[in-house]
């Protein structure tokens, strides 16, 4: 194949583009890691790339007394919200798709009013529920306001919809029960959304920051986003330290990516 | 007798549950929704017309003096100029770097797996990982990133530094997940129409942007939504990165909203703020749902 | 079966994870929570504290100390706020005196006086900080003072000493500063001004009624008594020299890298900022300059005081323990707050630190030198009132009229007084 020059010039610009913003979207991870191996001297010369590498950093943070417990917390609680999201979201998207019952409709409106409802602008009034029902520094308190999601509903209802009805009358002719029929044959057929669903929930739970900020006083109950703030590293001049924990809560993510990005794209691609 | 009788009654109890099992389904989401939702939402609309006490106990009807008290607020009126001049600044910026991430790795080759890794990444950083790294790279004059660009550069410290730096986290945070929205949007194109059009002679520009562009249209909608969204109600980076300084410049409302509301026990701003940001939400949400109906 | 026997695993799981809290432990032993803002390294030796008394007294009186970190200290008060009317507020919050007017307002507050600890030995001035007209609100217990850290190793190479008035700093500042690196840097706030105001005159006060302490404060006087003008005019001459980084945060991090040669800091951050700067220059720290030869009344006192929310006779014991001269001569000696304990100055082991560590003992020194009539400033949005400060005085650097400039902040801070109104 011949290129004509300006083509050539087109292809070598657009390569030159997307390194350019690789590099700088890659350049603060970067940094991270380098920067997790800095002593204090690295820090107040600005190097780029530790003088000699501090592994001790490393150490500081898994002696830390609290960061085993913030890692627990919050893998924890996002399992859990994860787990019983899914739960909720799927059982009330049977009840919309497959039964039929008066106010339906209603019901279905109602729920979806909470789309327009930010958590934001509920913060405070959620805060004085949760405290009013005494589970401040409990895991419930924690998940408690992210339990549903109405988005994700109609995700799962889309999908449960586009499932052929008359599977579900024969299972119940012979018998089987609603339970029955949903974990054994319309969560398996909408696997990709199911799964969509509590793999968003996982990840939001683990990264959300304000509203477990403002419901945990304990160090026994925060979660590692608000706890990451707190582990006192930067303020004594320990910033090598500071930044190997980031490094230590980003690492485990990154591998899931990476063995899960193919098959993300994929389900987006589909739809 | 009586055993029958027992039996009859036990058969219509299950029958009940039976006809009414779909409410005991719905029964969770329900009460989720009533309680974290319809309830606070109601509960903070309607005491935005009253006076209440630091405490919480409503003291006498107020009409529409918590609004006027806000609006003659200048702290208040200044996170709202903040917040739009982030949502400015972010925006389109955000929506132009990912769309030219995605629309640079929208065709597959060999090693395209490696700039689609770089700019996937950024989903795997937390907030509080990627707010604490930024607060450390833009630090000040001796930052790193002055040092990168040979520039002497104050960032958090200066007013439209801190502000600059807030935009580029704020790209940072949205970054993965609108690349990846708006790269699969384009890989699913149908391959037929591409095709088409290569045959009528487009190619390069046109072909991007007569072909594809208008074929996405719908998930770049999507990413433009979801950035106005997070840049109305962006307020945790800031309690990290920030804290609303120097000189309140980068006070947003949303951060304003939450110091008012957990800081000072201000009930008369907190609950006119959280009936503001409320009809905002419907308005934009209404606004975004017609859009996407009408196409 | 064994599907349902599991799920019934899980169901149980789930809901002791729910409402498990941590707080169930053995209900003989009185925990006294206290929400500290000790930062870094210094939350580890406010832990360590704890462990002692858990361990020494604690263990004979079956009371245990919780020390838990919730931020700084006015993360501090908005934790103390929000759960003001929930039933986790702690049993004790260390604060400082932004969070002063609110607490002296609130119902949950239990005065030092009701407790009835004796507080004889204590800093007059730590006493006179935190008392208000309804009594002591709080003990002072990580007292600190204002200090001027400056780059020991270079002001030595240069012949130079720290700068008693503020002339004296301009000329310093000039001579310290090279291509590189400022000769001073930060802008002062509510917290330096304290000072820098309240020490002119022999006596000055920001606001009426001793800086609000004996009752609201109605009044703004440091426009009309002319102080805070005399500060503007000092200090813009030494922005004038050209030598000074007017930088509002991420001061701290610029002197310990070596890019300024001086700063003005609470003697609090004195071990952290060694710490930092890990041997690259000699730290100095020296008393605040005057802003003239007649501001004489020296610095205030800083810091943070434990405010205490319930009454017993556990809280009463862990505070006597806290304020003790060997607890608090522990506390000074690794981090750089004062002993607000008078009695830990007679202790040899003190002494003897003190003579080998001779930086700790210069904010003492001016503690003790001060009038201890000067008192922090309590108004209302505290947050804001700072922010205004650093504004009006950049604004003035920049080449705002002076005299403005002053009947600005004058109206700002009244502003926040008038729109004050407690419940």
């Amino acid at each position: 194949m011949i290129r004509r020059p300006l083509d050539q010039m087109k292809f070598v610009l657009r390569k030159v583009v997307l390194l350019l913003l690789a590099l700088i979207v890659a350049f603060p991870l970067f940094y991270m890691f380098s920067s997790s191996l800095f002593s204090a001297k690295d820090f107040n010369k600005v190097n780029l790339l530790p003088a000699k590498a501090v592994f001790s950093n490393y150490a500081k943070v898994f002696g830390h007394r609290y960061f085993g417990s913030y890692i627990i917390n919050s893998v924890g609680t996002s399992v859990l919200a994860s787990v019983i999201r899914t739960v909720v979201i799927v059982l009330a998207s049977f009840a919309l798709t497959h039964l039929s019952f008066k106010g339906r409709n209603l019901i279905f409106s109602a729920l979806m009013l909470t789309l327009f409802v930010p958590q934001e602008a509920v913060l405070y009034q959620n805060y004085r529920t949760i405290a009013s029902l005494g589970l401040l520094d409990t895991w419930a308190g924690i998940i408690a306001t992210s339990l549903f999601s109405a988005a994700q509903m109609i995700l799962v209802m889309g999908s449960f919809m586009a499932q052929d009805r008359s599977s579900y009358d024969a299972a119940r002719i012979d018998g089987a029960s609603d339970l029955r029929y949903i974990v054994s044959v319309l969560v398996p057929l909408s696997g990709p959304a199911v799964l969509t669903v509590s793999i968003q929930t996982l990840i939001t739970t683990f990264n959300s920051y304000l509203w477990p900020l403002l419901v945990t006083n304990k160090p026994k109950t925060r979660t590692i986003q608000t706890g990451i703030t707190m582990l006192g590293f930067a303020e004594s001049g320990d910033m090598g330290a500071q930044m190997a924990s980031l490094v230590l809560i980003t690492v485990p993510f990154m591998i899931v990516l990476a063995f899960t990005k193919k098959r993300i794209e994929n389900s987006l691609i589909r739809r | 007798m009586n055993d029958i009788c027992v039996f009859i009654k036990l058969s219509d109890v299950k029958l009940n549950l039976h006809r009414y099992r779909a409410y005991l389904y719905l029964a969770p989401a329900i009460v989720l929704a009533a309680l974290f939702c319809w309830y606070p939402a109601v509960k903070g609309f309607i005491e935005s017309f009253f006076t209440v006490s630091h405490s919480g106990t409503v003291q006498g009807f107020a009409g529409l003096s918590n609004y006027r008290t806000l609006f003659s607020d200048k702290a208040f009126l200044n996170s709202v100029s903040n917040t739009l001049r982030f949502i400015v600044l972010f925006v389109p910026a955000n929506t132009f770097l990912t769309l030219l991430a995605a629309s640079l790795t929208r065709r597959k080759s060999r090693f395209s797996f490696i700039p689609e890794y770089i700019f996937f990444v950024p989903v795997a950083v937390s907030l509080s990982a990627y707010s604490l790294l930024f607060r450390e790279l833009f630090r000040g004059k001796a930052s790193v990133i002055n040092r990168i660009l040979g520039t002497d550069f104050l960032w958090i410290n200066d007013k439209s530094g801190a502000m600059a730096t807030l935009v580029i986290l704020g790209i940072f945070l949205d970054f993965g997940l609108d690349y990846i929205l708006l790269m699969s949007a384009f890989r699913g194109i149908d391959k037929n129409i591409i095709e088409a059009a290569r045959m009528d002679g487009a190619g390069g520009w046109r072909l991007f942007f007569q072909v594809e562009l208008p074929q996405i249209r719908g998930t770049v909608l999507a990413t433009v939504f979801l950035a106005l969204k997070d840049a109305i109600l962006i307020s945790a980076p800031i309690i990290i990165l920030t804290e609303g300084g120097p000189y309140r410049s980068t006070e947003t409302i949303m951060f304003y909203y939450y110091t008012e509301a957990f800081r000072s026990g201000n009930r008369a701003v907190q609950n006119s703020m959280a009936a503001l940001v409320l009809t905002i939400a419907a308005v934009a949400f209404a606004i975004y749902s017609l859009r996407r109906k009408s196409r | 079966m064994i599907k349902r026997l599991s799920a019934f695993v899980l169901v149980v799981l789930v809901c002791s994870a729910l409402f498990a809290s941590g707080s169930s432990e053995k209900s003989e032993k009185t925990t006294v929570t206290i929400w500290h803002s000790a930062q870094g390294s210094n939350a580890q030796v406010f832990e360590n504290l704890a462990q002692d008394f858990n361990n020494g007294i604690g263990k004979e009186k079956n009371i245990e100390i919780e020390a838990i970190y919730q931020g700084k200290a006015n993360d501090v008060l908005t934790k103390v706020n929000a759960a003001t009317g929930t039933d986790s507020l702690p049993d004790i919050a260390m604060m400082d005196a932004t969070a002063a007017l609110d607490m002296n307002n609130s119902p949950y507050l239990v005065t030092v006086d009701k407790l009835g600890i004796d507080t004889s030995d204590i800093l007059e001035c730590g006493i006179s900080s935190y008392t208000s007209e309804n009594g002591l609100l709080a003990l002072p217990f990580n007292a600190s003072a204002l200090l001027y850290y400056y780059n020991k190793s270079l002001y030595d190479s240069l012949g130079l000493q720290p700068p008693r008035t503020l002339d004296e700093m301009a000329e310093v500042v000039a001579k310290t500063a090279s291509k590189d690196r400022s000769g001073f840097a930060g802008v002062p706030a509510t917290f330096e001004l304290t000072t820098l105001i309240g020490a002119q005159n022999g006596l000055s006060y920001m606001l009426n009624n001793r800086n609000g302490h004996d009752g609201a404060a109605t009044e703004v006087l440091f426009g009309k008594e002319g102080t805070y003008k005399a500060f503007l005019e000092k200090w813009k001459a030494v922005y004038d020299t050209g030598a000074y980084n007017p930088i509002a945060s991420g001061v701290t991090a610029e002197f310990t890298s070596g890019r300024t040669a001086a700063m003005l800091a609470s003697s609090s951050n004195l071990a952290s900022v060694i710490n930092s700067v890990s041997g690259d220059f000699e730290v100095g720290v020296a008393k605040v300059p005057m802003v003239n030869e007649k501001a004489t009344g020296g610095t205030v006192i800083s810091g943070g005081a434990l405010f205490t929310f319930t009454q017993s006779e556990a809280v009463k014991t862990v505070l006597e323990y806290l304020i003790s001269p060997e607890v608090q001569a522990i506390w000074s000696e690794s981090t750089g707050y004062v002993p607000v304990n008078t009695k830990s100055y007679d202790t040899d082991a003190y002494k003897a630190f003190l003579q080998k560590n001779p930086l700790y003992s210069v904010a003492i020194k001016s503690l003790l030198d001060s009038n201890p009539g000067l008192a922090n400033v309590w108004v209302p949005s505290a947050y804001s009132v700072y922010y205004s400060f650093q504004a009006n005085i950049v604004d003035v650097l920049n080449g705002k009229d002076m005299d403005t400039a002053v009947s600005e902040m004058v109206k700002t801070v009244e502003s926040a007084i008038k729109a004050y109104v407690s419940n």
